[in-house]
């Protein structure tokens, strides 16, 4: 039983970042219909700005704070200048357009920043080799309990805010049926724009945290994350932000788990591919995923 | 001065041209009929006056110009659309359907909403279902209660009658005829169904390809043996 907490605790806390990466391309597609192939370098990319703003002498929350507000614009700017222009002519084009700003944010890191050295990054939380509590037999590091905290901690938020908010209502109607949202006086051009900054807003605190996790800031930082991310995404029914959250979980505390009782032939190296072939199952008898809407209407 | 004066509108969707030089004015407290078959340029007018699509032409409401103005600059102003097809946000609940249309006003939302609900009472037992599992009929009641939550002057109504069984269209325009009585409430309706709607109007446009080909009061249209018979079918 010690063995089952530790997997489940580890699964739960490193998949509480796939979820929040995952309801960063979920509330993308709601909003606007696109995946974002360059959520996860957006993401990389505001980790670096964490990492130079901290870096520069600003306390490590503050400068995530600050990070996720530059994840904001960078989101809400790459709708309005990269993807509006070619997304009015053909919607083909967009899956081109993140394409080329994930190779551009990748290459552009790298141009700035370069390899960081190892160990640089700080975490937001206690991370010395005895910040841990032991509970059930299992280790819950300080910082894993932290990160779990955080993640579910901001998509509570980002519920109320769906819910209760008069912009969330926008951002539910656009994603409903954007002809009517104009028709009620909503400007969706920019709740568009607002939600693919909302998105890379979330994705900053992901970057930030898996980079705090591991230590290292470097351009590669959120390729297999968002492998997952994305897994869980579609798991999710890509447009539901509950079906994004319990997803993730799911693939966190799956993995973890195939990986720990299976070490010899599943073990570190195969964990994604169990992840990948238990979605494949799930999707061909479910093909709107567990969480997602089938589109039936009334007319 | 009318509330909403039209001139020289045309309209269409990219190099089509549908809409040609047409000429309507709404007074204030009336209701106006347009009439038109299929393909005559109703749904077009409807956007050209709303804003959602590209025009030339003059449109004037309560004597400011509106022809460049946005779709939510318009509705600000105090037009609001019932689209073809109904426009319900399937996904959302109905109340929150009535919350969205109330979205250019920030206050007395909740009780324009208790108000609505006790216009249509259907409305008010699924207010917590989704829009998208309402009958024909109720989403038609829930979008023309959406558009009123903006609280318009100008009530623009596209087709309210297309795919209701006959009883529900007739129990519509009982509706919209005693909001307008009523509330004084304006308001602009294009329709297929001739019959019921010349029985609301006060006065009706006959739109053909894209033209007005012949207005007058409702009972100088229903007066007219050739227009009667092409329209009206009796």
């Amino acid at each position: 039983m010690d063995r089952f907490f530790q997997y489940l605790f580890d699964g739960l806390s490193v998949g509480a970042i796939y979820s929040l990466l995952a309801l960063s391309i979920v509330v993308v597609f709601r909003g606007s219909g696109h995946l974002n192939f360059a959520q996860g370098e957006m993401a990389m990319f505001c980790a670096f700005v964490t990492w130079q703003l901290q870096d520069w002498g600003i306390p490590l929350w503050i400068a995530t704070v600050l990070s996720m507000g530059f994840g904001f614009l960078m989101g809400a700017g790459s709708e309005y200048f990269l993807v509006r222009p070619v997304a009015k002519k053909s919607p083909y084009s967009v899956f081109v357009v993140t394409i080329a700003l994930f190779l551009f944010l990748n290459s552009l890191a790298s141009a700035i920043w370069g390899a960081l050295p190892q160990e640089v990054m700080p975490s937001l939380f206690p991370d010395a080799p005895d910040d841990f509590l032991k509970l059930f037999g299992a280790t819950w590091r300080y910082e894993s309990i932290g990160v779990l905290v955080v993640a579910l901690a901001l998509m509570g938020l980002l519920f109320l805010l769906f819910s209760k908010t008069r912009f969330g209502l926008a951002m539910r109607g656009v994603a409903s049926n954007p002809e009517s949202s104009r028709l009620v006086g909503i400007r969706t051009s920019a709740i568009l724009a607002a939600s693919w900054g909302l998105a890379a807003a979330l994705g900053a605190l992901a970057g930030t945290l898996v980079a705090g996790r591991t230590g290292d800031v470097q351009p590669s930082l959120m390729f297999t994350f968002f492998v997952y991310a994305a897994a869980a995404a579609t798991l999710g029914g890509l447009d539901s932000l509950v079906g994004a959250v319990i997803s993730g979980l799911a693939i966190g505390v799956v993995e973890n788990m195939a990986a720990g009782y299976a070490p010899g032939w599943i073990g570190q190296e195969m964990r994604l591919s169990v992840a990948l072939l238990a979605i494949f199952v799930v999707l061909l008898s479910r093909p709107s995923g567990l969480f997602g809407s089938a589109k039936v209407e009334r007319v | 001065m009318s509330l909403l004066e039209v001139e020289g509108l045309s309209a269409g969707y990219g190099p089509v041209q549908i809409l040609r030089d047409i000429d309507l004015r709404v007074d204030e407290g009336e209701v106006v009929v347009v009439l038109g078959a299929n393909g005559a340029g109703k749904t077009t007018t409807m956007r050209a006056v709303s804003g959602t699509i590209a025009r030339r032409g003059t449109v004037r409401f309560d004597g400011q110009d509106i022809s460049r103005s946005s779709p939510d600059g318009i509705v600000r102003l105090g037009i609001a659309q019932v689209p073809q097809g109904r426009g319900t946000f399937a996904d959302l609940s109905v109340e929150d359907n009535l919350r969205i249309g109330a979205y250019t006003r920030r206050h007395d939302t909740d009780a324009d909403i208790d108000r609505w609900y006790a216009t249509f009472p259907r409305l008010a037992e699924r207010r917590g279902q989704k829009a998208g599992s309402l009958s024909g009929g109720e989403q038609q009641m829930l979008a023309i209660a959406r558009a009123l939550m903006s609280r318009p002057r100008l009530l623009l109504c596209d087709e309210p009658s297309l795919g209701l069984a006959p009883l529900i269209t007739k129990e519509l325009f009982e509706i919209i005829e005693r909001l307008n009585r009523e509330e004084g409430l304006s308001v602009l309706l294009v329709e297929q169904n001739a019959n019921l709607a010349v029985r609301v109007a006060h006065r009706v446009y006959l739109l053909e390809t894209g033209s007005i080909v012949a207005s007058g009061t409702a009972e100088e249209i229903s007066a007219d043996d050739g227009i009667r018979k092409a329209y009206l079918g009796f």
